[in-house]
């Protein structure tokens, strides 16, 4: 049961950064070196993602202070 | 099996994954342009990014096309943290947190680095507590360059609710009113958005 809610829990972290805008950087990023370790992947635009809004982007922008 | 799958994503040690990679590399970008005006080569990659439409997205798509025009920067540098005397802005941990320069805050700072494996090059004779020097710190926690382990969110955690979250939003807020700044406005901004979500992203470990 904890590892499912761990499970939750990490992919939500994951999703959210994902739709506030970390993890859709390509180019420049990965040239500074800061994606050194990271999966092939890493500096490429997730396709089809873009920035959608979840529960926790909804709450994230009501509290923030833009 | 999907289970013991999520279980070695989550444990400490494994893959840096794409959103953490990015993480990093936004702290060390922050960094980079933070310690010294950024070179020609810097200034290259800068202006290659490419954000979403999210906020923290279009911010940096802001610093990619300054980036892609940069006008005396060097004197902007100057101007915003040296100056004559001082810059506009005092960009250190511990004159922010006390108004004075080499207190508790970079003790404190000093003995976290030091626990974490953390050293400063041999060249560098400011104090540690510089606010890019510091995200610099963050990046490496990220990926694993120090003692922290990939994906060590608490001492990730740790470091920033001690020596980044205090300090760093701040500086940025400061910076993006500072009368001097042109390059650095849209940094300052890509600084800011970045901080508040990470702020809310470590209330989700």
């Amino acid at each position: 049961m904890k590892t499912k809610k761990e499970k939750v829990l990490g992919n939500d972290r994951r999703d959210f950064l994902k739709l506030a805008g970390v993890g859709a950087m390509a180019g420049g990023a990965a040239v500074l070196g800061g994606a050194k370790k990271a999966k092939a992947d890493a500096a490429e635009v997730p396709s089809g993602r873009g920035y959608r809004e979840t529960d926790h982007v909804r709450k994230f922008y009501r509290t923030a202070r833009f | 099996m999907p289970a013991s799958q999520a279980v070695s994503d989550r444990t400490i040690g494994a893959e840096l994954s794409e959103e953490d990679a990015c993480r990093s590399a936004l702290y060390r970008l922050l960094g980079r342009v933070l310690v010294a005006p950024p070179e020609e080569s810097v200034l290259a990659a800068l202006a290659e990014l490419k954000g979403d439409e999210s906020p923290l997205g279009r911010a940096l798509n802001e610093v990619a096309a300054a980036a892609a025009a940069p006008q005396d920067l060097d004197r902007e540098y100057q101007d915003l943290f040296i100056g004559l005397g001082r810059g506009e802005l005092v960009p250190y941990g511990s004159y922010y947190l006390t108004g004075f320069l080499y207190e508790k805050p970079l003790a404190k700072l000093r003995r976290d680095m030091a626990m974490l494996g953390i050293g400063r090059r041999e060249n560098v004779r400011e104090p540690e507590d510089h606010v890019g020097a510091v995200l610099e710190m963050m990046a490496g926690l990220i990926d694993g360059s120090f003692t922290a382990p990939v994906n060590d969110f608490s001492t990730q955690q740790r470091f920033f609710a001690t020596h980044v979250e205090p300090v760093a939003p701040r500086f940025f807020a400061d910076l993006e009113k500072a009368n001097a700044a042109r390059f650095y406005r849209p940094v300052a901004r890509v600084g800011r958005l970045f901080l508040e979500v990470e702020i809310f992203a470590f209330q989700l470990i």
